[in-house]
């Protein structure tokens, strides 16, 4: 099984780096899609590393997780309308709770649940640098991550597994306005993420936003050769409780709402994007674990 | 005698690569209107699209104007079907073409 994990892991990196060759990439928001479109025939390649930090809200915190990523995305237009994108996480995923025998660490990494969706555009408004873009997507999350990873402790918390073991499925809608100054990007996302021996992850419902404004250059002409953006991005995510043998799992679940303001620097064949997402809010079931913050950095390249 | 024959020909050899070399430099520069292109990397995507036609030189764009600039040798020559496709595919709107200058390496 491990093995089959990994092979997976290398195949989709190798295919990126192929496909790099011919990546082509633009402004987008950091934390979640855009609706621009991927040209005919054309591949995307993004990479991304991540950082989320969670713990306890209570006074002496006791459980904390630290998750460290890479994901790697991949985009192809079969048409100028129709785009379809696989996104692969490699994780390395740590919990330091304290039990009877003490503080303990527990530990697991490797290749999470790959995701395949497709994104078609029905409406598109171009005018002089300027876009509307509306494109509803729809994919599926399938389980190559490990959901029954042990260490001497035993077999970890499924909120710890890198995989839920269970088939998901998503749907929604992005709607992108760009200028050549600005773009307001927006995503309506839902989630199921399906169950497995009993244990069914709760559903994700999700709002971004996202705002990017040019800084750099102030004036721009035929010569221009990159664009700096300030981003600014909302997040509101509501998290339906765990379910074991259909009965809700209390401390879990929740509504967040994260800003992110960031950086990205868009040339001609690079793209530079650092953003750090913020609880303003969590308005968590019971004792559910919290974030302290999610760090994004990442680049794309167009070769 | 023979000499002279000699530098007449090399004389004429010189006026007709003169004149061929002045042909062989000149090109075309068209003014394209499309609509959509809002940054550097959708700039670069049509720009590839241009690349894959023999002939074309070198490609700019007005992102504000929503221009692009095609430079190309003598013998390429843009039809608007042939366009609509080229900017359909790379996912953005082909308006027009609204002039066309040729330059010519003795202008």
């Amino acid at each position: 099984m491990q093995i089959t994990h990994k092979s997976i892991g290398w195949i989709f990196l190798v295919i990126a780096l192929l496909l790099g060759e011919q990546a082509r990439v633009e402004a987008a928001p950091i934390t979640f899609n855009t609706a621009l479109p991927v040209g005919k025939g054309e591949f995307v390649w993004r990479e991304k590393f991540f950082r989320r930090m969670r713990e306890d809200e209570t006074a002496f915190p006791d459980r904390q997780v630290e998750i460290n990523g890479i994901t790697t995305a991949i985009g192809y237009g079969v048409t100028s309308n129709w785009a379809l994108f696989g996104v692969l996480p490699l994780l390395d995923k740590q919990l330091e709770v304290s039990t009877s025998a003490g503080r303990i660490q527990r530990q697991t990494r490797g290749i999470g649940d790959l995701q395949l969706f497709a994104r078609y555009t029905i409406l598109k408004n171009d005018t002089p640098g300027k876009t509307f873009r509306l494109a509803p997507l729809f994919g599926v999350v399938i389980p190559t991550g490990k959901d029954d990873d042990a260490d001497a402790f035993g077999r970890l918390p499924r909120t710890l597994q890198t995989g839920t073991g269970a088939w998901g499925g998503f749907a929604g809608l992005i709607a992108t306005y760009s200028t050549v100054s600005y773009q307001l990007d927006t995503q309506l996302v839902y989630l199921d993420q399906g169950s497995d021996e009993g244990f069914e992850a709760g559903a994700v419902s999700r709002l971004d936003l996202s705002f990017q404004y040019r800084l750099r250059p102030g004036k721009i002409d035929r010569d221009t050769k990159g664009f700096l953006y300030g981003v600014l991005e909302s997040n509101l995510v509501k998290t339906e409780r765990d379910q074991i043998n259909q009965q809700a799992v209390a401390d879990t679940g929740g509504t967040q709402w994260f800003l992110s303001p960031g950086l990205q620097y868009v040339s001609r064949r690079w793209v530079w994007e650092f953003a750090i997402q913020l609880p303003v809010s969590q308005n968590m079931n019971g004792n559910a674990i919290r974030d302290d913050y999610i760090l994004h950095a990442g680049f794309r390249r167009n070769f | 005698m023979e000499l002279m024959m000699n530098r007449k020909k090399l004389i004429y050899s010189f006026l007709l690569w003169l004149a061929f070399s002045g042909a062989a430099w000149s090109e075309t520069e068209y003014t394209i209107r499309a609509d959509g292109i809002v940054c550097p990397f959708c700039a670069y995507s049509v720009e590839k699209q241009f690349r894959k036609i023999d002939g074309v030189q070198a490609v700019e764009v007005d992102l504000e104007k929503g221009e692009v600039f095609v430079t190309t040798s003598d013998e390429v020559v843009f039809t608007d079907e042939q366009l609509s496709d080229l900017f359909a595919d790379a996912g953005f709107t082909y308006r027009s073409i609204e002039n066309q200058v040729v330059k010519r390496a003795d202008d």
